[in-house]
């Protein structure tokens, strides 16, 4: 169904110039891999707070206003070193099972952490009680190991 | 011994070989040691936003060193096993790599700036910890970020057969 998306995508010029270039593709992969260390220690932080460990000075919510404007901006290098990846290789990422899984568990790692994690992290403790903020603190690692995990498949699987 | 006979024995290792040849060690290896450095880089690298003033400016920087570091050295043991037995299993291939070199110096250089930063101005944190941190404690969250960068961006490179001797 999206092919012809995949295939308008592949008659960019930059993609080929990418996918030419001796050195472009492993400098946008370099920067990616640098931005995914941001992503996942602002994300750990917090996480690893949730799970009542950690910085158990600060409350919950301070830990994670704090962390937050750092994954925003890490998260949005992810995706402009993400997509010129995509931009050289469409027919191939089209094609790659480990591509479509890391869309699929990165769009629900994002819902899940800009809606119901931002929610209990910002929510009153006791209110929330010890198990939410764990079984969110869990989730979180475990879905963003998953994204990272898919995403260094694409490039070793296909 | 010279380090290349020691690679040379270790790479003849039936046990080497054997790692070597089997058909998931290599990515199932890699990805550990990639997922463990990005949550043991990613949290030293939250601790130097700290350092640099720059993030978490409410919480003193004694706490957040002192409660990230337990969750440091548990991803520093894991990516550092990972890592080794990566060597293990292929330690001819990485034998010749100049990026690969210049990778082990960055977390040698890394090490040396965390115990400078440890026995000089971390000695006074008592006198800054809470305010604004010393030039020192600025010095060493910045060159702490450049080199676990650094090596992050070398270890990536290491795929590569650039700048490889025999």
């Amino acid at each position: 169904m999206l092919l012809p998306l995949f295939e308008w995508l592949d008659t960019f010029r930059v993609g080929d110039w990418i996918s030419t270039s001796s050195w472009a593709a492993p400098v946008v992969n370099v920067m990616h891999i640098v931005a995914l260390v941001f992503v996942i220690g602002s994300l750990l932080i917090v996480d690893v707070r949730l799970l009542g460990r950690g910085m158990t000075h600060q409350p919950v919510a301070t830990v994670a206003r704090d962390a937050r404007p750092w994954l925003i901006a890490a998260l949005i290098c992810m995706l402009l070193t993400g997509f010129p990846q995509l931009l050289s290789l469409p027919i191939r990422q089209y094609y790659s099972p480990f591509f479509w899984m890391k869309m699929r568990l990165l769009l629900v790692a994002l819902i899940f952490t800009f809606t119901l994690r931002h929610k209990v992290t910002m929510a009153d403790e006791a209110r929330v009680g010890p198990v939410w903020g764990k079984v969110v603190g869990l989730v979180s690692i475990a879905l963003w190991t998953l994204v990272a995990v898919e995403g260094r498949f694409i490039g070793l699987f296909s | 011994m010279s380090l290349r006979t020691l690679f040379e024995w270790v790479d003849a290792f039936p046990s080497s070989i054997a790692m070597r040849e089997h058909l998931y060690a290599f990515p199932a290896l890699l990805t550990l040691h990639l997922i463990s450095l990005a949550m043991f880089a990613g949290l030293v690298v939250m601790m130097d936003l700290r350092l640099l003033g720059v993030a978490f400016r409410g919480t003193p920087f004694s706490e957040v060193q002192r409660r990230l570091f337990p969750w440091q050295i548990v991803g520093f043991v894991v990516t550092s096993i990972a890592g080794l037995l990566l060597l293990y299993a292929q330690p001819m291939r990485y034998f010749g790599k100049v990026l690969y070199w210049i990778k082990i110096a960055l977390i040698l250089l890394a090490g040396v700036n965390m115990f400078v930063f440890h026995f000089t101005t971390n000695r006074k944190v008592a006198e800054w910890d809470t305010s604004g941190p010393p030039l020192g404690a600025k010095v060493a969250g910045g060159l702490s970020v450049f080199f676990w960068a650094g090596v992050v961006v070398f270890g990536r490179l290491t795929a590569y057969e650039w700048w490889t001797y025999e």
